[in-house]
């Protein structure tokens, strides 16, 4: 780690007080002046700053996962209020509607096995309960993480029962963390990639085979962090999903088709201060969630960051190698600090990343030199994600929502888990194309039939058949039911020629308008 | 020799791309057969034409020991008898007779020697060719030919999966790393053929899902309707090269492409005379390797057809009991529906190039079970590839007489995997640049192509 002079300095003028308490705003004012120095030295001039209505739609994606409604944009872009935007972020994250997203985002980062195992889709509603109970209070990050790190494993009720472990996690007593356990099959190795990937930000998959080829680590640092899970075992082996238990003193593993065994030891070196009769994974969860583990912040804050602008400060995300270096060392650097003194508190990191210049950027290309993405010189187009987008569309189309919670995973039948899988994202958002199949959907499935059908439509039966209505008005509401903001004058005046093309069928014209606008790549996109 | 087959048209004939054009541009005409065999011909005899693979799936698991490597002089045979083929000296079992009539376009491996005995991971295995690792997104089979066979060009996509039951194991159906440019198109996804008993209800599953503006409307009508989303969106695109972006408008341009033209007439097998389709079945099957010779002959590069069920085998391959009248109701659709595909290929002149794949995730136990059943087995199973690039009519590698152990030479995952690549002339340690930001060849570097049956 390399420290900038300024950056040391500034960093000493930062009384403690202030560092206990953290400041979004001044963290904000911290991530400008970081993107601003880097610019500088490229020579590049970042994009100007979006309008409200852009601001709004991010801001909502982001936090709440879906666009805003008509009535919110209004409301947003009448509002008089200086600190309006502020006060739309401090409303969004104080909102069920953040919990509630925020339990799927992170549900998704640590149980992505649930996307393609029946099995363990079984298990999310509990998962997911679990999390947005610490997602409402607000929890430090580092308590959640050791919450899971650190879940018994061993069944409390009719361990002997066959299918009890399922039963388990979301039956009787609902939220747990315990999918995880299961998801990596109970398996040492699994959930120690798991962990590393994850919380530290680091690929280990490679180095449980053989030394990593492209970072430094080794077989054995592998087996030795997989160490701290050595007790971990099925109760019936051979038969996935069986109920686990934990001897908790086992601290070693043999690696495998070796005749070495390693004991669990931290990937920093650090000596583990094992504690008796206690599971090593309290050890391991201590170490993880330290304020100065080197990297368990930094991940964070980089993961963080790559799900607001759809790529990290470390991109990707969970590769933090010495090959694969950071855009903005220093920004790093001091985002993982304040976070870590402020006591993990992932609210404040959103409202400050939120809130910085940088963040609130058109992402219209001004020149060629700002495309780079590595200097963050205007807001990165990114594709909604699957849930994103489902749950836009179906608001728009009105149509029932599945209820928050992830229940309806496990059920093949249900119209958003077909949408999920069909639209399931690969590789990082900010190069995520569209699919044939995805296009086809989109243009002629049911959901666009329900949401722009001239006899089905909620929107266009409303703005065709409120009286009083000018055909101007009728173009700026679907506007902004469909991207949350008015149109601009070309775009009025092509869209009243559509609309006004056949004045005998209104409804199937404005419902056209309607699709196109949710068939554009605007409306796909997080821009 | 069948009925419906169709007279070949005299020399010389037109180019495909004139076939293609002429297919298209007659849309009225094209419900009528006699254009279809000018353009299997223009397509088979294209200089330039690329290879295709069809891939027969097995889903569940199926009993090889039933089926290609019979052991009818031990008790772990079961009652079902090996038959001769067209093959001197090639043996398989009695239910499949047309298929036995091929045999000299076919690649018995008797010799299959895998570690996986669960569904989902031995799934995983054989249709990416690796073992599950947390974090890569392994691309299945289907997504990585696709990329190398695909025609940038061409209106329908390079994949189409018939059939699929995914449930299982979901990751080993997509295009992983590859992205969704690679991903299957669905065809009857998750069909069961329970739903499907009459002809008209095949004809309704086997199309491609959302083809068809909702409602009623005129393709003016459309057209208009696209025209306004192009002129509404032209700003934002321009404003913003890259490829979130850009993949958006490039997939509803295809998308597009396969609504308007004929290449979605692809999927109306209600064309097709009924003698044709009586041949191959009127299964999902049977229609599903119809609809694979229809896709091949427009230049799809990759088709999977799975075989999951069967009337009397509603648990498909998965015969854990009841195995032997199991195995019979699925070979009956097994058989008419490849001998049939194989039929059409040769008659069209296009199985020399086009592989035929016929695999499942594994075997089934050579013991058998109390409840008359086979269970999971991977020590010693086979598979069989022919057509395109394969030296058929000869078998590789030998289990014991018990069929529980390979005793000749073994054949992993990987090597079948490459003999595939390399039949249909493709490098199979060609590297992609996967999610994780680390190469991954197509087949793993272990891979040792079997070069006793390549053409």
């Amino acid at each position: 780690m390399r420290w900038h002079l300024s950056i040391l300095a500034a960093l000493l003028v930062v009384p403690a007080s202030a560092a206990d308490k953290p400041d979004s705003g001044a963290l904000a004012k911290r991530i400008d002046s970081h993107v601003a120095a880097k610019l500088a030295a490229a020579g590049v001039k970042p994009a100007p700053a979006a309008d409200d209505a852009t601001f709004l739609r991010r801001a909502y994606l982001l936090l709440i996962g879906r666009i805003p409604m008509p009535s919110e944009v209004y409301a947003f872009l009448e509002d008089a209020d200086p600190k309006k935007r502020e006060k739309v972020l401090d409303r969004l994250l104080a909102s069920p509607g953040y919990a509630t997203h925020f339990a799927t985002v992170w549900r998704g980062w640590l149980l992505p096995e649930a996307m393609t195992r029946y099995e363990i889709a079984a298990a999310v509603p509990g998962f997911e309960a679990w999390l947005r109970e610490k997602l409402v209070a607000n929890a430090g990050y580092d308590k959640i993480v050791t919450e899971l790190l650190t879940a018994p494993v061993t069944p409390a009720r009719n361990p002997q029962a066959g299918d009890v472990v399922l039963n388990d996690m979301y039956g009787g007593t609902g939220k747990s963390p315990l999918a995880f356990y299961h998801a990596k099959e109970g398996k040492p190795e699994n959930l120690a990639a798991a962990t590393a990937r994850v919380f530290l930000g680091v690929q280990l998959e490679c180095a449980q085979c053989h030394d990593h080829p492209f970072a430094k680590w080794s077989r054995d640092q592998f087996w030795g962090l997989a160490g701290f899970f050595a007790g971990i075992e099925s109760t019936q082996p051979g038969q996935e999903f069986a109920p686990l238990r934990e001897v908790s003193d086992r601290r070693e593993l043999a690696v495998p088709n070796t005749d070495r065994v390693v004991q669990a030891t931290f990937l920093d070196g650090r000596e583990p201060d094992w504690k008796p009769r206690t599971s090593s994974r309290v050890t391991l969860a201590g170490w993880v969630t330290a304020r100065d583990n080197p990297f368990f912040a930094r991940a964070t804050v980089n993961r963080v960051w790559g799900y607001v602008f759809g790529r990290g400060i470390v991109d990707p995300v969970d590769d933090f190698t010495d090959e694969n270096r950071p855009s903005h060392p220093e920004l790093l650097g001091e985002l993982a600090r304040a976070f870590a003194d402020g006591g993990f508190d992932l609210k404040v990191l959103l409202r400050a990343i939120l809130s910085s210049e940088t963040f609130g950027r058109e992402s219209a290309l001004a020149g060629p030199r700002q495309a780079d993405p590595r200097l963050f010189a205007r807001f990165p187009v990114q594709g909604l994600t699957p849930d994103q987008l489902y749950d836009s569309l179906t608001l728009v189309a009105s149509a029932g929502q599945e209820a928050p919670g992830g229940g309806f995973l496990q059920n093949p039948g249900s119209a958003k888990r077909q949408f999920l899988d069909k639209f399931a994202l690969v590789g990082s958002k900010a190069e995520a194309p569209t699919s044939i199949l995805q296009a086809l959907t989109l243009m002629n499935g049911e959901l666009m039939a329900a949401a722009t059908d001239p006899d089905k439509s909620r929107p266009v039966a409303v703005v065709v058949g409120l009286t009083g209505l000018t055909d101007t008005d009728r173009v700026e509401i679907l506007y902004l039911t469909a991207l949350a903001r008015k149109p601009r004058p070309a775009e009025l005046d092509r869209a009243l020629k559509h609309a006004r093309g056949d004045t005998t069928n209104p409804k199937k014209r404005y419902g056209d308008l309607l699709w196109a606008l949710l068939n554009s790549a605007e409306f796909r996109t997080n821009h | 020799m069948s009925l419906s087959r169709i007279p070949r048209p005299a020399l010389p004939g037109p180019s495909r791309r004139d076939a293609l054009r002429a297919f298209s541009a007659g849309a009225a005409a094209a419900s009528v057969a006699p254009w279809f065999a000018p353009l299997a011909r223009a397509a088979a005899r294209d200089p330039a034409r690329k290879r295709s693979c069809i891939l027969l799936w097995m889903s569940g698991g199926p009993s090889t020991i039933d089926l290609f490597d019979l052991k009818p002089r031990h008790e772990n045979g079961g009652p079902f008898k090996p038959i001769a083929t067209a093959a001197p000296g090639v043996m398989i079992g009695e239910h499949l007779p047309k298929v036995a009539a091929h045999a000299k376009h076919l690649a018995v491996v008797r010799s299959m020697a895998t570690r996986e005995g669960d569904h989902a991971r031995a799934t995983f295995h054989l249709r990416t060719g690796n073992l599950p690792q947390g974090g890569i997104d392994f691309p299945c089979l289907g997504s990585l030919l696709a990329k190398e066979l695909h025609d940038p060009a061409a209106a329908l996509p390079p994949f189409v999966s018939i059939a699929p039951q995914r449930v299982q194991a979901q990751g080993a159906f997509g295009p992983g790393f590859l992205g969704p440019r690679y991903a299957p198109l669905l065809v009857a996804d998750g069909q069961q053929v329970a739903a499907v008993a009459q002809l008209a209800d095949l004809d309704r599953v086997l199309k491609v899902q959302d083809l068809t503006p909702p409602g009623p409307g005129t393709p003016a009508e459309t057209d208009a309707r696209l025209a306004l989303m192009t002129d509404l969106e032209a700003e934002f695109l321009a404003a913003r090269p890259g490829l979130a972006a850009e993949g958006h408008r490039s997939a509803y341009a295809a998308a597009v492409r396969l609504m308007k033209a004929d290449a979605g007439k692809a999927f109306d097998l209600s064309a097709e005379p009924v003698a044709t389709r009586d041949k191959y079945g009127k299964t999902l099957f049977g229609q599903g390797c119809l609809l694979a010779r229809r896709l091949v002959e427009r230049g799809v590069p990759f088709v999977e057809v799975t075989l999951a069920s069967a009337a009397g085998a509603p648990a498909g391959w998965d015969t854990h009991g009841n195995n032997f009248d199991q195995v019979k109701a699925l070979a009956g659709v097994l058989d008419r529906g490849w001998a049939a595909l194989m039929d059409d290929l040769t008659d069209r002149g296009l199985l020399d190039t086009t592989t035929i794949v016929w695999m499942g995730e594994f075997g089934r136990t050579p013991k058998i079970n109390p409840q008359k059943g086979r269970d999971h087995f991977a020590a010693a199973w086979s598979t069989v590839i022919g057509g395109g690039g394969i030296a058929g009519g000869r078998v590789v590698g030998k289990t014991s007489p018990d069929g529980t152990t390979v005793e000749d030479r073994p054949v992993s995952v990987p090597d079948l995997l490459a003999t595939v690549c390399k039949a249909l002339g493709i490098d199979h340690e060609k590297q992609n640049l996967s999610n994780v930001n680390r190469p991954i060849r197509i087949v793993d570097k272990t891979a040792k192509p079997l070069t006793e049956v390549l053409a």
